[in-house]
Parts: C-alpha cells; structure tokens; sequence
C-alpha cells in the first residue's frame, strides 16, 4: 500500500498563467479602462476622494489623461498624483488584493488585478514611471521596468520587479509606456474602427467625470462626455429617486432617474435609419463609472420576469442608477467593470424599482401605438434637461393617451432599394427623411396628383 | 443617364494627369513587390482609357471590364482596344463574387479600380468591403468618387450622413469646417482609407491594407480617388517601404487641378520646359497670352503627364 501521509498536490501558480490565461479573459477595451480607472481614482484620491454624481462632486478641471495607441506602442499618462512608493513595493504589482489591504474610498480598483492583467495583455516590454510629492523628501521618482519574457523565464519565488530612480516626469503623475505590443493588440491600435470604438467607449463610461471638467485625450483628440438629457413639459417629466442601501456594514447610496429621452419612433421597423435607438436604455454607474450602458438586455431587467423584452417600440426611454459607497466591494459590479455582478443583492433590490420606472414607459408606448399623431404634438413640447437638474420625483410623470375614433385604415408595406430610397428623399427636400416618411410623403403625392384631392 | 453618355473623357486634363500619376505608382509597385501574371479589374465604360495604361505602362494582359449598362455592354465590347479585355454584364455586387469564385483568378494578384462618377455611398462601401475581404494577396484597390460636398447633403444633415455611409469609422461629431470646401475632400479621403482598413485589420486579413493613394483632381468639380496595397505579410514591408517613400506619387499634397489649354499654349508652354525655377506668369505673357499663376504651377508640376489627343487614342 502506498504511503500518503507526506503526499501535497502543488497548488503553486506560475507566472505563465498571470501573463497568458487571465489576460484571454479580459477584452482590450477592458484593459485601457482598468488602467484609466487607476488614473482616475488617483485624482478622486487627490481631491478628498468622493465620487462624481450628477452635478455634485469633486471638480477635476486640474487633472488629465493622455493615451496614446499604435502598431508600436501604448502609452498612459496623467497627473494624479503619482504612485507612492510603498504602493509600488505592496500592492500594486501583487496579483490579486491581500485580506489586509486597505480599500479606497470610493474608488473602483477593488480586485487588484487590473493594471498587471492589462500590460500583460497589451505587450511585452513595460515601463511604469511615477512621480510623486513626498512629505519629507520632496518629489521622489522611480520606474518599475518589466521584461515580460525575461521574467517568465525564471518561475521560482519571490516574484517580484525592480524598481529603479527615474527621471522627474513633467507631472506628478504616473507614465505607463508599453512597447512590442503583442500583434493581435497592434493590430486593433492600428484599426481606425477600433479607435473610434475607443473613443466613444470613453466618451461614455467617463461621463460623470469628464462632466467634472477631466480632460482626457487619445492620440491628441479630446475626448468629450456624451450629454444625455430627458424630456420634461407639463406632461412629461423623469423620475428621481434617492436611497441609501444598506449592505453588511456597508452603505451604498442609489440614484435613479428615467424618463423620455426622445419621442418614441412611430413604427418599430428594426431597418428604419435611426441611430438614436442605441443611446436608449438602462446606464448603471458605480462610484461614478459607467459600468453598463443603454443596456437592453435581461442584465438590466428586459425579458425577465414580468418585464417584456426590449422591443424598437420602447426606444426613447433611458434610465440611470448610480451607486456610490466608500467601498468598492459593497457595489454590484463585476471584475472587468464593464458589467454587473446581478446576484449582488443591493443591484437586485434596486432592479426591482427600475422596474416600476420601466413599466410606466412601456404602458406609455402601448397606448402611443394607437394615436402616435397626438402624441408626437405632445412630446415635441417637451424640452431637454440636463440630468443634474432634473427634480426629485417618486414617479415618472406620462400624460394618459386616449386614442380617438378614427377612420379605418390599411398598411402598405414594400421594400425599396436603399439608394433608391435616399434619392427620392433628397428630391422631396431631406436626405435624411425615415424610408416611412418617404413612403407617405410618395402616397400623398401620387394621391394629390392622381385624385387632385388636396 | 450612363456616364459614358455624358462625358468626354479626353476633354478632362487632371483626370487624365491624375489617371498617369495613379500609373507611376502601379508600376513602382509592380517593380519593387515582384508582382507577376496580375490581372487588371475596372470599369472601362467605352473609352477603356486605364486599360490602355495597363496594357502599355504595366504589361497587364488580362483585363476585365464591369459594365452594368444593357446597350453599355454592347458598345464596351465593340470598343474593347485589346482582345484580352473580357466585358463583364452586370453590377460590381454582382461580378465581383463571380470574379473572387474563379479559380484561375484568385491564385493572381490584381489591381482593382473602380472608378465612378458619383458620390461613395452604400453600394460603393459595399463592393469595397467585399474586395478588401477576397481580394487576392498582393492586390492594389483603387476608387474614384465625386468629392462635390452638396452630394452629402446639407451641411446640417453631412456629418449623420457620412455616419451612414462609411459606419462607425466616422467619428460621432466632424467639426463644420472639416465638412466644406476642399476640407471635405480631406474628410471624405480619410475616412474611405480608414473604410479599407478597418475592413481589411476586422477581417484579419494576413497583411493587412497599406494605404497608397490619397488624390484630389478636378476638371469641373472635385474628385477623389484613394486607394492601397492588400500585400500578402511577407510583402508588407516593401509595401510599406515603397508606399511611404519620399518619392512616391500617390499622395500630391494639393488637388491636381490643370488648366484647359490648346494645343498651341500647350507646346508654347512646354518649350519652357523643363526648368530648373518656377515659371512665372510674366514669363507666359512673354509668349503671348496669360494664365492664373496656380495655373501654371499645376502645369509645371505634371507637364509630363498633360494629355494630348494622340495619348489618349488607343
């Protein structure tokens, strides 16, 4: 019989498995938005540590953001403060965050894995510079060079890097620099669709920040916050509501507000030409990120339980929920940040107000259906408002539709070839007219001009 | 109305200049890539004018012409210039599967020119795509456009329209000016090569797209042809090289726009010709008559290449 008093199955991790399996797990994307997040939680850090909401919170005009991206080279620069040196030392080259460690306040770093599963990811020869203001010393700088290939040759502990004096750098700040950028990652910084997907993704999800007056650039572009406003008249005007969830020891604070955006479309073809379909839905913020965006999917609610599906009718509609707390770990966000964690139990109870905010737009755009003339008067009433000035309300304000006893009417419906389509648009007078608008305003010609019936 | 209708193309000087600065660079391609048995793809209407340069400049035998005019067709193959042109009947949507599906076509590298007369829209971003995606290894795309800004629409509805036509490549906001005058030329420019390559770089296609050829002319009103390298990867840096060199033609800094001259000032002019300084308008009075000095400094610049009716005749 063999003896296995003495036998341990070696859980010893490699450090292949830190620079090549979890990197698969994480999009590129995801990637530029972890190391901005460090960025980003630096300068909150800086100014006292409060997240940005909607109209309040720290002003961050001081503070930039600087990414550059190509076939060659990733680059990210800011002015937040820098890295301390003990943080380099303890926490922020170590895989994963220590019981121990102290969590931020208010930030988002909350797994201490984003930025080493980001450089990884993005290539193979890092340089990670900061300067940063010391209490006694003054300005201390120091780089943290990485040679990914050198330093998975050797797996034996301790893992660690060196960390070298450097030159001051112009801020304080911190510099990541990244050469021999790994090909499928040179090639996406070398896609002009890639990069303005990039650009938008920013414009979105640094929102509430860059609302704060932070200014962040790719490749020397500004970056600006996308606006979204809500619709308000005498009929129509957006819910806000505010709680305090408590979780554990924990507190996270909940916002939301919802309403109409735009007027909702008068037939629901998915081929119409409209691109404002895409900013609808629900955006979902933790300590002032955007983590999800104009989602229409069961994440947010649609096609769960007692919640239709999203359907073009229901577009027009958009919704915000920021959750704030002192501690990241409390919020309902997942570990690449671009989503949420639907099991958290604060995201569940919230989910379950956004749903009596959604199903007052759906039974509005039921009863739109029925007279969608008298409505879209009604709507073009409404005027736009900022989110931050929008009012507390418990309810979304939606005027009650009666639809009138009208004549009886057919549909006509043919398909037409695009161009076709557009260049009978641009002759009754605007190329962008929706193809329905060029099919009625057809009708109404051929019928005038057949019937002379005005 | 068919363009061929409508057009004289021997009438067009900075097309014709714009046409032989676009040959220079095929044929330094051609040159330094090593490419061998290519095939020649246009849209030779009935004049065949850049089949005729294929033939003679880069000793492409094999051609072949789409022509989706009914009565077109018939003229294109009784003008054909060369019994190696083969007219093909139909749309580009619709020969160009036809084309990629051939095997005797497919193993050669081609040059690709599709050159309308109207504004890029969704068909052109179409027929692009689809040949940057099958198009074989070592292939050269080009296109012509018209580059007339109200063929966008209004100024207010140009920047949505251009998101329209070339997707997401285009920013969500172009600022007004870049949306006007010879500005948009520039913005229509970019943004069809940033079309390409993304198409090419969404596709993975092993050597990606190697932007080559980025023109302005205009005879009339403003065209724009662009164009580059789909270089199989062991190609891709001699593409590059050759493409971002310092003498490579396909990139004029300014719209090649070429003075209308008769035959008389044309030989007046090139008399003076070559010059080691710029002429000078004082200097054209001198031989008794006048032109605009941008006139004349277009004319310096591509003299070479300016048409005379006996170039043009097959």
């Amino acid at each position: 019989m063999v003896d296995l008093s003495d036998a341990r199955a070696n859980a010893s991790p490699t450090k292949a498995f830190f620079v090549t399996m979890i990197t698969r797990d994480i999009s590129l994307e995801d990637c530029i938005l972890d190391l901005l997040d460090n960025s980003v939680d630096g300068a909150l850090r800086k100014e006292g540590g409060q997240a940005p909401g909607l109209g309040c919170g720290p002003d961050l005009s001081s503070y930039h953001i600087h990414v550059f991206a190509n076939a060659e080279i990733f680059s990210i620069r800011d002015n937040s403060g820098g890295m301390t040196l003990d943080d380099a030392a303890d926490h922020a080259f170590t895989f994963g965050r220590s019981n121990s460690s102290v969590h931020e306040g208010y930030s988002i770093g909350v797994y201490g894995i984003g930025m080493k599963r980001a450089i990884f990811k993005i290539g193979r020869e890092i340089r990670v510079r900061s300067t940063v203001q010391t209490v006694s010393d003054g300005k201390l700088s120091f780089a943290v060079p990485i040679d990914v290939d050198a330093w998975l040759s050797d797996d034996s502990l301790p893992w660690d890097f060196d960390i070298v004096s450097d030159d001051t750098l112009l801020h304080d700040g911190v510099e990541i620099d990244i050469k021999r950028v790994n090909p499928a990652i040179s090639n996406s910084f070398d896609n002009p669709l890639f990069m303005e997907n990039l650009i938008r993704m920013l414009s979105r999800d640094y929102s509430l920040h860059l609302a704060r007056g932070l200014k962040l650039s790719v490749n020397g572009n500004g970056v600006n916050g996308i606006g979204i406003k809500l619709l308000e008249s005498d009929e129509y005007a957006p819910v806000r509501i505010k709680y305090a969830d408590v979780t554990g020891s924990d507190t996270v604070d909940v916002e939301i507000i919802g309403g109409m955006a735009a007027s909702p479309p008068d037939q629901s073809d998915p081929t119409e030409n409209d691109d404002t379909d895409r900013w609808m839905g629900w955006y979902v913020a933790c300590n002032g990120r955007i983590v999800l965006s104009a989602d229409k999917t069961p994440i947010s609610g649609w096609g769960t339980e007692d919640w239709p599906s999203w359907h073009r009718q229901y577009s027009g509609f958009v919704g915000i929920i920021l959750f704030t707390s002192e501690r990241a770990a409390a919020l309902p966000l997942t570990t690449t940040k671009r989503s949420v964690d639907v099991t958290s139990e604060v995201w569940r109870r919230a989910r379950s107000r956004m749903r009596e905010v959604t199903k007052d737009w759906i039974s509005y755009t039921n009863q739109r259906k029925q007279m969608p003339e008298g409505a879209r008067e009604r709507e073009a009433r409404a005027r736009p408002v900022d989110l931050e000035k929008v009012s507390a309300r418990p309810a979304v304000v939606l005027p009650r539709l009666t639809p009138k006893v009208s004549e009886k009417v057919g549909n006509v419906n043919y398909s037409m070839p695009v161009t076709k389509l557009k260049k009978l648009a641009s002759s009754l007078g605007n190329l962008n007219m929706s193809y329905r608008d060029v099919g009625i305003k057809s009708f109404e010609y051929t019928y005038d001009d057949l019937t002379g019936d005005e | 109305m068919p363009s061929f209708n409508a057009i004289n193309y021997s009438l067009r000087p900075s097309k014709s200049i714009h046409r032989q600065v676009v040959f220079d660079g095929l044929s330094r391609l051609i040159s330094h890539m090593h490419l061998r048995d290519i095939v020649y793809v246009g849209m030779g209407s009935i004049w065949f004018t850049d089949f005729v340069l294929a033939h003679r400049i880069l000793k492409i035998k094999d051609m072949i012409s789409i022509e989706k005019d009914d009565i077109g067709k018939s003229r294109a193959e009784f003008n054909a210039p060369f019994s190696t042109i083969a007219v093909k009947h139909g749309t580009c949507s619709e020969k160009l599967p036809e084309l990629c599906s051939d095997e005797h076509l497919r193993a050669r590298p081609w040059i690709i020119w599709l050159d309308y007369d109207y504004e890029f829209n969704e068909n052109i971003a179409s027929d692009l795509r689809f040949i940057v995606e099958n198009a074989p290894l070592n292939s050269v795309v080009l296109v012509t456009f018209n580059g007339v800004e109200s063929r966008y629409g209004k100024l207010p509805e140009r920047a949505s329209n251009l998101k329209g036509i070339f997707g997401n490549v285009a920013p969500d906001s172009i600022p007004r000016d870049r949306l006007q005058k010879s500005p948009m030329q520039e913005t229509l420019s970019d943004l069809s090569l940033r079309f390409l390559k993304a198409a090419a770089l969404e596709k993975a296609r092993p050597g990606g797209f190697v932007e080559a050829f980025k023109i302005v002319y205009s005879d009339s009103s403003p065209m724009i042809t662009i164009g580059g390298i789909l270089p199989a990867p062991d190609a891709l840096g001699m593409s590059r090289a050759v493409a971002n060199g310092a003498s490579w033609p396909g990139r004029p800094a300014r719209p090649i726009v070429a003075p209308h001259l008769t035959i008389k000032e044309t030989i007046a002019l090139q008399k003076a010709l070559p010059s080691e300084t710029a002429l000078s308008r004082t200097e054209v009075q001198a031989m008794g008559f006048d032109l605009e000095a941008d006139q004349i400094e277009a004319f310096q610049k591509y003299y070479l290449q300016y048409p005379s009716f006996a170039q043009i005749m097959a």
